[in-house]
């Protein structure tokens, strides 16, 4: 640690050079290994210790089980799509072999997704000449667990740079975003590319192997609209998530652990998520007793393990920049994002994926619901002196 | 149950705002605050829940070819819709002056903070639009036709003063120059007609 710092402090350029990039970079790099020593000389309004990329690294960390397992994941839906293995062989057999090959088609995903957005980073924290602030860590992070593994590189970086321009960086950077990121870059590879972002093509990796007889490389939620109810998985295999489905949105316990470990560190609102599984669970029991189509008669507890809501529910609705920030606010928002979910993957069989678009509702109607919650407090006192 | 799809049609999947991007001069420079929006929104509830059904009645009962058969067999085979756009305007504009009559009388401060805007609703494009739309959508009876002048009023009014709320938060971050203001609120516009394409395709 005292050589790499020494190291650091050696080669730091100067903030007015001839580079200026250089220095943003430098800056980046230094602060994101060390805390900055500076302290403040007059007033502070800081409660805890720790700073926005400490904070960030904590939601990286909660995201690495989802991130090996998806690579887990990628590696066994190869296996079992090319007839190596079968269903019912243990899960541990070739177990490296599985996780090596996801891991091969996984990482240069991560790796593209954060050296362009840190890249578009840097230059805009050069222009505008800022530090960087929290620097891409869970953005970088979260594209590529979202996007199928078939998804081509070049797509990955252009909706990165979309998103980290259009969705960040115009509104002044990070913290002043309006809607999440991540999710941004996630709906502008949907609707650009919609034929590498659905159907059945693109969440399992065939390599050059060839698919055995019989074999759907659909998404569970895609298949329950032809084949109805008894197409989805076991509800074992949905929440362990051998299932195909984006990288690391498959499995419900890797996103529990993830889950633990924002609430533990007190980054991720339990109040959020809590009220989107509950928004979403009770709209799923109403459909399930209308019936209709197949999505309407899909078990509201399928409708929380399969697909993208569990994700959505734990790393992308909590994301504190872009949901509500007053506590009560908090909790119409999740149930918001709860029933739209549900809502737009039952009543729109054009998007399965419903958990994206209704965050993303969600994001924007954010900031209404914060004016309301905030006005009503205020005429509820304002009542309360008059009666008084 | 037929009315109550028509007015969720209208108000989301058909949004003014994000489907047709009608009412976007309004829409862009009265979004400042959340009270100005939510006035301005009711007052463009309030104009098309008047209007598409008077225009409507105008339609049928004397626009429409053979539309005015009422008054004698002579007259059957008039067709009158070339004037549509005139009167539908002339209605409008007449029901603009009156609304803007009873704000200045009972809400001057909102008078004031609506300033140009509240005559120009006159010429917004999301008040001819519906009337044309109506036209176009050929509705059985006045019922239709005012559930759907309510579900389009309300989406545009959701709409701007969603864009309100997001622009009152954003009031103090970074913006770099040349997008503060009016250039900024087509970037948010476009990522909440994003979110919004959610709704397009709903199967009601």
């Amino acid at each position: 640690m005292k050589a790499l710092e020494s190291f650091m402090q050696k080669i730091k350029p100067k903030s007015d050079g001839k580079f200026p990039l250089a220095y943003t970079v430098w800056d980046g790099t230094y602060t994101f290994l060390f805390v900055p020593g500076h302290t403040n000389h007059n007033g502070v309004h800081i409660k805890d210790g720790i700073d926005l990329k400490r904070t960030m690294s904590m939601v990286v960390l909660a995201l690495i089980p989802a991130l090996l397992f998806g690579m887990y994941n990628v590696g066994h839906q190869h296996f079992l799509a090319i007839g190596e293995i079968t269903s019912a062989d243990n899960v541990c057999s070739m177990f490296w072999d599985k996780f090596f090959y996801g891991a091969k088609l996984v990482l240069p995903i991560v790796i593209v997704s954060y050296a362009v957005g840190l890249g578009v980073e840097f230059i805009f924290a050069t222009i505008n000449k800022h530090a960087i602030h929290e620097g891409f860590l869970v953005t970088g992070m979260l594209i590529p667990l979202i996007v199928p593994v078939g998804v081509p590189l070049w797509m990955v970086a252009i909706a990165t740079i979309f998103a980290v321009v259009i969705g960040k960086e115009v509104f002044g950077g990070t913290g002043m975003n309006v809607v999440n990121v991540a999710l941004v870059a996630r709906a502008f590879l949907f609707f650009a590319y919609p034929t590498k972002m659905s159907g059945d093509q693109v969440w399992i990796s065939l390599g050059e192997g060839k698919a055995i007889d019989g074999f759907s490389g659909a998404t569970p939620l895609s298949n329950v609209i032809e084949g109805g109810v008894e197409a989805i998985p076991s509800l074992m295999d949905s929440i362990i998530g051998f299932i195909p489905g984006s990288i690391g949105e498959t499995s419900v316990i890797a996103i529990g652990l993830g889950a633990l470990i924002l609430i533990a560190t007190g980054v991720g609102s339990l109040r959020i998520m809590l009220s989107m599984i509950a928004g979403g669970f009770l709209t799923g029991l109403m459909f399930n007793a209308v019936g209709g189509n197949p999505y309407f008669e899909l078990p509201a507890v399928y409708h929380l393990v399969l697909g993208g809501f569990m994700f959505g529910a734990v790393f992308m609705a909590t994301d504190p920049v872009t949901a509500s920030q007053t506590n009560t606010g908090k909790i119409i928002y999740g149930l918001l994002i709860g029933v739209m979910a549900i809502l737009i993957r039952v009543a729109n069989p054009a998007y399965p994926e419903g958990v994206m678009l209704a965050i993303l509702l969600g994001n924007v109607v954010a900031p209404l619901i914060d004016t309301i919650v905030v006005n009503s407090n205020i005429n509820r006192r304002l009542k309360r002196i008059k009666t008084a | 149950m037929e009315l109550f799809k028509l007015f969720i049609k209208s108000a989301f999947i058909e949004n003014m705002i994000f489907t047709f991007f009608l009412g976007m001069c309004s829409y862009l420079a009265v979004s400042k605050t959340v009270k100005t929006a939510v006035g301005l929104g009711a007052a463009v509830i309030f104009v098309l829940v008047v209007t598409v059904p008077v225009n409507y009645l105008l339609e049928t009962l004397v626009l429409k070819e053979g539309a005015l058969s009422w008054m004698g067999e002579e007259y059957a085979t008039i067709d009158l819709s070339f004037l549509s756009f005139i009167l539908f305007i002339a209605v409008i504009a007449s029901i603009v002056q009156l609304v803007e009559m009873s704000v200045e009388k009972f809400s001057p401060s909102l008078y004031g903070a609506l300033g140009i805007f509240l005559p120009l609703i006159a010429v917004n494009c999301a008040i001819l639009g519906a009337a044309l739309f109506m036209q176009q959508k050929q509705f059985n009876n006045v019922g239709e036709a005012t559930i759907y002048s309510l579900g389009s009023g309300l989406g545009w009014c959701i709409a701007i003063v969603l864009l309100a709320a997001i622009r009152e938060k954003i009031k103090y971050s970074h913006i770099s120059a040349p997008l503060r203001g009016v250039g900024i609120a087509f970037v948010l516009t476009s990522l909440m007609g994003l979110a919004f394409l959610g709704f397009l395709g709903f199967e009601l």
